[in-house]
């Protein structure tokens, strides 16, 4: 809504809430229509453009924040103190090193309202206050919001900071904190995450960077989106709204377009607002006053609001889908061309301020933590959080090291939390109370600093630990149990015939072979191979040997080893025999023509040669295990148990062997990666149990053939050799007193109720968790929730990378919602779907996830049903106006998907494995695939050779009319990408891409797609290429697909299409109309 | 009437063993909760004793089927199905990968059981102290 009041439309929107349904439609679609160029600038590319201009405008902002000042410290409760505390500190001196945010941070909380209120027009002026304040502001606001008072019991710091608040507007003195920038490499570890001072100095600009990766990238897209309105007329309806969404969810840069609508309740998220006042404006010219009216609202909670925003109690605090009554019908149906669609929003990752870590690290289903038991009882959704402690971070962004050299790491005497950016030094420096436990700690003498007259260290800047959301711990010999282990891969590979004969051996060989060199840990990494069929053969790689010495083992019920060692070499001084022994493997079983498979025994051969060490253990298997202990049954097949009781075993592992191996690797540090390759039933529900519990993933390549796969095979198999790995690890979370973190869901296993053991754990795998209340009431403001994850790298050192991150405490339901990450939910929710589809019949699991979405759209309703007119309208936060999408895309989804016939127990299976382990925006990408038309756009070429992907179409809705005969359409669901060609498509064109020998096949299901002497196969294959760049962690292969083509087109483009009536539940349209029913129903 | 004492006190020492390894466990259940031993430990050594625990406690039963006293072993058949179903499905023992996720449910099961026991107990009580009763008055009237 708020957006709205962001565009001069929104005015108009109120008197119509207040009339009739009907004319409340209108409002929205015509601010959309006008404002449609605007929503999409905002979310992409405004913001960015903006950014960078701020910088220059800060000292414009410096000015008003006095004014604003004035008023904030009135209302302390902005300063939430504890948060801002800190920066409030830092403004006098330092600040800008680490935080540019910070700085701004303690003026600029005071500083924004009024900066935007007065210069955000002005340009990017309020914008470098955003930056700077990202963090702290974004709570203060959010104070304010709750009520304010929260923040101001904070107390302890409340009071100091007060105070200090004043100085803030110093804090123009960003500059001066660049000078401690130089000190920075002081720091112990040079590490890069100090690359930012640099962009301190440039001030705002310094942000930017961050920033720009994301959202801002996207101007791009918020060009298209101007452009598409034309063709884009349901956006345009949601348009205005869209904005607001993204701000919520997103404390960054997204936020910032809510906050003109919602102003008091995005408050929470201040850093957002400042950038879309200044797109705003520029787009809606004359509505300087109204933007005014945004830089207020984000304080509004507080006090701003009052000042500027008196109309906009009059503003419907929710978005809502209207449903027409259908001519000649008592139904009614939804305009489908309004139906909210993630299409425009790339990538939903929001920046917060350096305070707080990254979203990309941690994310929570809502940013705004209920008080007490009732309110979470009337949340319905998960309540939780989802870590991905390893992501990738863009060049520039990494997490920096720190290095206490000679002294430990400062913790928290009682709750062993980890020192970070929130913590309050007292007592001129000589204590630090815990921000987790309020307990309060002595500061190692090595560790004092003096304070300044802000009670802020003046070393702050110079240190990560206190001025960053995330850093990694060089840890000493305290968090050792044993000496660091040096980085172990283990190949256990099935050499029966199938896997000779469908070219996996080979294709594994090579590809091992060539990835030698980029094995992590050089030159203390370790390897050894196994090999089985209906015996074991183990291999000698001792390195005075020329040629490895094979040795086979028949005894199954009770493996042994050969040789005591020797079976596990340090790669670099066996490199000679391993690379002999690589380049024979294939052409050794060439003529092998046993189809039995010990994978029983060979694991616990495998056992007994990894136990010592631990490490990474990859197994190939391309059969069902036949013999010996663990030998599976074929189970899948049959029909008759699926829609009854039973059926959920079906998901689950049949053999306790499993289960028990799986211990028995997490306990003694073995990760285990699966490798499915079977053309029939393998029985992956029970081979992936080794590594849902010991931190691995699983690969399932159906029907795999070198030809057709390998290439997909290679790349994942080399990019989880080569990819940076933690090992030995364990993760734990902690959070403030009275919360507790309940349920956890991912690959791993827990060691005590909190901590989990992952053996390997990498970059490509997140977890979630949900969280209890414990107390009935929370008494604070803020609850911190600080991710630590303790590992050896493959470098052989011991660290712990620590995340923290601040939330505030609200006591209304709204701010909940409006708080609310989809993204995160959509990720938990989907977990949990898994999981329940693990223990009953998927119909109950797609059940079970459709009723959290009735529940609590249906609280919602009911907390506006009385002021507002709401039939024939679903209403819904903007921060959730997806989840209806993405609830019925998980119902979809192939983990969940029918019954019997609709895909493979085996497939099945693996997606659900997928799931578990992907982050968040992979699995919104997963749920929504990208679906678009390339015809025109290969032939016409991209714009220029350097923006190849600039004139990539816009992705169009995911429905089967979409699909045209004379036009080919690429879907792109993360993993990986099908073509889908229709029948009257040119000849001529069809030729070019597949080739003349293929050009008219029928069954395009063996073919693979390759680039062929024309310009359009280039180009295809570019783009293609392109695309996979921005998704490393898998490689989407390319499937061909002719219209027509059961079941094959069925299966994988017909099924994926989310807003159609598949799988036996309703098109997108009758969903909304359904849950309409439901929640309107219940309520009355 | 010393065949009765002896049953008695046969029965006694059962339930007494089944009360002991009933604790035994739960208390491994609480100590992994609060994080006093890992769940490796805490599972192996549940597990053990989860089939002497059916084994004697079907034992018993048979023992008051022996002797006639059928109200007992009617009252101890429903578990003896229990039994018999987790052990058919391979479900009898602690699963220990997912032992923290079913950890309420298992200390719910065992307290059930115990109390369940607890009253086996009071009732061999009762029955050792009329048997020794009866003997003496039997020896007194001899």
């Amino acid at each position: 809504m708020q957006q709205q009041g962001g565009n001069p439309g929104l005015p108009a929107e109120f008197p119509h809430s207040s009339t009739s349904p009907a004319q409340q439609r209108p409002p929205y679609t015509v601010p959309g229509s006008i404002p449609r160029p605007g929503p999409p600038s905002w979310q992409g590319p405004p913001p960015g453009t903006q950014f960078r201009p701020q910088g220059v405008p800060q000292p414009s902002s410096g000015a008003p924040p006095t004014l604003a000042n004035a008023l904030s410290n009135p209302i302390s409760p902005f300063q939430s103190g504890s948060y801002q505390r800190p920066v409030a500190g830092r403004p006098p001196g330092p600040p800008a090193v680490f935080q540019p945010s910070q700085p701004s941070l303690g003026a600029p909380p005071p500083f924004q309202p009024s900066t935007f209120g007065g210069s955000s027009q002005a340009d990017g002026s309020w914008s470098p206050v955003s930056n700077p304040n990202s963090a702290s502001v974004g709570f203060s606001p959010k104070a304010s919001s709750t009520g304010g008072s929260p923040f101001s019991n904070v107390s302890p710091v409340p009071s100091t900071f007060g105070g200090s608040i004043p100085p803030p507007p110093t804090s123009s003195s960003l500059g001066s904190g660049f000078p401690i920038s130089s000190a920075y490499p002081a720091i112990s570890t040079p590490v890069t995450s100090f690359p930012r001072p640099p962009q301190v100095a440039s001030g705002p600009g310094a942000r930017p960077p961050f920033y720009a990766p994301g959202p801002y990238n996207l101007p791009p897209t918020g060009h298209q989106f101007s452009s598409a309105p034309p063709q884009q007329p349901p956006p345009s309806s949601f348009g205005p709204s869209p904005p607001s969404f993204g701000a919520p969810p997103q404390f960054g840069t997204p936020t910032p377009p809510q906050f003109g609508g919602t102003a008091p309740s995005q408050g929470y998220y201040s850093t957002g607002p400042p950038p879309p006042p200044p797109t705003t404006p520029g787009i809606y010219a004359g509505e300087g006053q109204q933007v005014g009216s945004y830089g207020a609202p984000p304080l509004a909670g507080g006090y701003g609001g009052n000042l500027q925003q008196p109309a906009q109690g009059l503003v419907e605090d929710f978005q809502s889908l209207s449903l027409v009554p259908l001519p000649g019908s008592v139904e009614s149906a939804v305009d489908p061309g309004m139906l909210p669609r993630p299409l425009d929003s790339p990538d939903d990752v929001k920046s917060t301020g350096t305070m707080n870590c990254n979203p990309r690290y941690l994310r929570l289903s809502t940013n705004a933590m209920p008080n007490s038991h009732s309110l979470v009882a009337r949340w319905h959704l998960p309540l939780g959080a989802v870590v991905h402690p390893l992501a990738e971070a863009p060049p520039g962004e990494e997490v920096p090291v720190v290095n206490f050299v000679g002294s430990s790491i400062v913790r928290c005497r009682r709750c062993r939390a980890y020192i970070n950016p929130y913590v309050m030094f007292t007592d001129g420096g000589r204590r630090w109370r815990c921000n987790v436990c309020v307990l309060l700690n002595e500061v190692p003498i090595e560790y004092f600093c003096s304070l300044d007259e802000n009670g802020r260290r003046r070393d702050a800047d110079e240190r990560p630990e206190l001025s960053c959301g995330s850093v990694e711990f060089v840890a000493q010999t305290e968090y050792m149990v044993r000496p660091p282990m040096p980085p172990v891969y283990f190949f256990l590979i099935d050499v029966s015939i199938s896997a000779v004969k469908s070219g996996m051996l080979k294709v594994a060989a090579e590809t091992i072979k060539a990835t030698l060199d980029k094995l992590p840990g050089f030159p203390r990494t370790q390897i050894g191979f196994l090999t089985f069929d209906s015996m074991l053969h183990f291999y000698n790689l001792k390195s005075s040997l020329m040629q490895p010495q094979m040795m086979v083992v028949a005894d199954l019920d009770d493996p042994f080893l050969p040789l005591p060692d020797d079976l596990l070499v340090n790669l670099s001084e066996s490199r000679v025999v391993v690379d002999a022994l690589l380049d024979s493997l294939p052409s050794l079983f060439e003529k092998n023509i046993s189809i039995e498979s010990a994978l029983g025994p060979a694991l616990k051969a495998t056992f007994m040669i990894m136990s010592q060490l631990g490490g990474k253990l990859l197994v190939f298997q391309s059969t069902l295990p036949s013999l010996g202990v663990g030998r599976l049954k074929l189970r899948g097949d049959d029909p008759r148990i699926y829609g009854t009781e039973k059926e959920y075993l079906l998901r689950g592992s049949e053999e306790q062997f499993y289960k028990h191996m799986a211990a028995d690797f997490s306990k003694y540090q073995i990760g285990v990666n699966i490798y499915a390759f079977g053309d029939r039933y393998t029985d992956l529900a029970s081979l992936g149990t080794l590594a849902k519990y010991t931190g691995g993933q699983v690969c399932y390549y159906p029907g795999f053939q070198a030809y057709l796969h390998g290439e997909k095979f290679s790349y994942e198999l080399a990019r989880d050799l080569s990819r940076e790995t933690a090992w030995e690890a364990v993760m734990r979370i902690r959070c403030g007193k009275g919360i507790r973190f309940s349920s956890f869901h991912g690959h791993f296993m827990l060691r005590s109720s909190d901590l989990m053991a992952l053996p390997a754990v990498d970059c490509d795998k997140a977890f979630s968790m949900q969280l209890t209340l414990e107390d009935t009431l929370l008494t604070t403001n803020t609850v911190y929730f600080q991710v630590a994850l303790l590992f050896t790298s493959s470098t052989g050192e011991r660290r712990i990378r620590v995340h923290t991150m601040a939330t505030p405490v609200v006591s209304d339901l709204g701010e909940m919602y409006r708080a609310a990450d989809v993204g995160a939910i959509a990720s938990i929710m989907s977990r949990l779907g898994v999981d329940k589809s693990m223990q009953s019949k998927l119909e109950d699991a797609r059940q079970t996830t459709q009723q959290r979405l009735h529940r609590s759209l249906r609280e919602y309703r009911n907390m506006f049903a009385v002021q507002h007119r709401t039939s024939n309208r679903l209403l819904f936060p903007e921060s959730l106006r997806l989840l209806p999408l993405y609830t019925l895309a998980i119902c979809k989804n192939l983990a969940l998907r029918g019954g019997y016939g609709d895909t493979t127990p085996d497939e099945r299976s693996a997606m659900g494995f997928e799931i578990m382990t992907m982050s968040i925006s992979r699995l919104l990408k997963l749920l929504y695939p990208a679906f678009f038309r390339i015809d025109e756009f290969l032939l016409q070429g991209g714009k220029g050779e350097t923006d190849f992907m600039m004139g990539l179409p816009k992705p169009v809705p995911l429905a089967s009319e979409r699909l045209d005969p004379r036009g080919a359409f690429l879907l792109n669901d993360g993993l990986r990408f099908v073509l889908w060609l229709g029948k009257v498509l040119p000849d001529e064109f069809v030729k070019q891409i597949l080739g003349p020998e293929f050009a008219y096949s029928p069954d395009l299901s063996k073919v693979a797609l390759q680039e062929h002497d024309s310009i359009l196969s280039k180009r295809l294959v570019a783009m293609l290429r392109e695309l996979r760049k921005m998704n490393p962690a898998v490689y989407q292969q390319c499937i061909l697909l002719r219209q027509g083509e059961q079941p094959r087109e069925g299966n994988l483009v017909l099924g994926n299409l989310v807003e159609d009536q598949t799988g036996g539940l309703s098109g997108y349209a009758d969903w909304i109309v359904q849950t309409y029913r439901h929640i309107s129903q219940k309520a009355s | 009437m010393a065949l009765e004492l002896v049953l008695g006190i046969l029965t006694f020492l059962a339930v007494a063993a089944l009360l002991g390894i009933l604790i035994y466990q739960l208390m491994c259940l609480s100590d992994l909760e609060f994080d006093y031993i890992n769940p490796f430990d805490s599972a192996s050594r549940i597990n053990k004793l989860v089939v002497p625990e059916i084994a004697l406690h079907v034992g018993l039963s048979c023992l008051y089927l022996v002797f006639g006293y059928w109200l007992i072993f009617l009252i101890n058949v429903p578990l003896i199905y229990y039994h018999g179903r987790l052990y058919l499905e391979h479900r009898h023992l602690v699963d220990v990968t997912e032992i923290f996720t079913s950890l309420n449910r298992e200390k719910m099961y065992r307290l059930i059981k115990l109390a369940f026991y607890i009253l086996l107990f009071f009732l061999a009580i009762y029955r050792l102290v009329e048997a020794s009763v009866h003997a003496l008055l039997d020896n007194e009237h001899a």
